[in-house]
């Protein structure tokens, strides 16, 4: 960056892809890389949030949004923005209905607003007008590129959700570098983005506490932290280590 | 599968059926691995990591064909 003004930064897109394109998150993770690769900032993880499956709303497959952060020079905020609105437009599936969500922690007036948006995307039907609404009372950039764009309300709600800290799981699988599937907490800490190991239960476990590391492993956002779960697998896979990373299943609900 | 209300190929189980999820996708040739983020099932070959399933409230619809 270039010694300005440094801005924080929530980017979240929704409903770009049909059944046969690349999904949300590899737009979401060319965008960010997109931040690093123009010298515009830092791009921290992509997250998906899950939002509200129901027949009355024009999902293509899954209904998640896809977010990350960053930490970009203010100067570069309209070229980010610029890109970006360029990119969903380019690169959206046929059939799809694009929404770009861009807000700068700064700018946001009512943090909760924007949280709770998020927070009933998740059960309940919303429309674009109170999307863009919100948006604009919070100073927030809203943008649909293409079809009906609906895909703002999932992008607002995607940007509330990772702003609250408290939805989604992490995009990609971490990893982690061990002998017989084997590390520490200490060691993961380490290696990765993770913040906290913890189980399921909320317990947080100690640097030196041997943990089972299975071929998929994945972080969630908890109390705005990137946590690692795992669960009590009591010797299951290997002797004397009692935890182990979490399984795709256990972790469908975050 | 049954055939709902709008045409649709739905899965007959829930959202929680893994093994009956696994032995449909076992045996369907349109099966189509999904996005990394997307998958939820432990076993990979299962509807619940098809690129073709749709969710639904309870369940989900096969888009496989369309």
């Amino acid at each position: 960056m270039s010694g300005g003004v440094t801005l924080k930064i929530l980017v979240c897109i929704d409903d770009t892809d049909n059944m046969e394109s690349p999904g949300t998150g590899h737009l979401a993770s060319s965008l960010a890389e997109a931040v690093e690769r123009f010298g515009w900032g830092q791009s921290l993880p992509v997250t998906r949030h899950q939002l509200f499956v129901h027949p009355d709303i024009p999902y293509t497959s899954h209904n998640s949004a896809m977010c990350f952060g960053a930490e970009i020079d203010e100067k570069r905020l309209d070229s980010l923005i610029a890109h970006a609105s360029d990119y969903l437009t380019l690169e959206s599936a046929p059939g799809s209905d694009p929404g770009l969500c861009v807000a700068c922690f700064d700018r946001i007036t009512e943090p909760e607003k924007l949280i709770r948006f998020g927070q009933r995307a998740k059960s309940e039907i919303l429309a674009k007008e109170e999307a863009y609404e919100l948006a604009h009372f919070q100073g927030i950039h809203l943008s649909e590129h293409g079809g009906t764009g609906q895909g703002v309300i999932g992008a607002l709600a995607g940007a509330g959700l990772r702003l609250s800290g408290n939805d989604g799981r992490l995009k990609g699988k971490l990893k982690i570098r061990c002998e017989n599937n084997t590390a520490t907490v200490g060691e993961i800490l380490a290696q990765t983005v993770v913040d906290t190991v913890m189980s399921l239960g909320g317990a947080v476990l100690r640097e030196d506490e041997p943990i089972y590391v299975a071929d998929w492993v994945k972080a969630v956002l908890k109390d705005g932290k990137y946590i690692l779960p795992v669960y009590f697998s009591d010797g299951k896979y290997s002797q004397g280590i009692n935890w182990s990373t979490c399984t795709k299943q256990q972790l469908r609900d975050y | 599968m049954l055939i709902n209300e709008r045409g649709e190929r739905e899965f007959s189980g829930t959202k929680d059926d893994w093994d009956a999820a696994a032995r449909l996708a076992a045996n369907c040739r349109d099966f189509k691995e999904d996005v990394e983020e997307e998958m939820i099932a432990d076993e990979f070959r299962s509807c619940f990591n098809c690129r073709f399933r749709r969710w639904t409230e309870t369940s989900f619809v096969c888009r496989a064909g369309f």
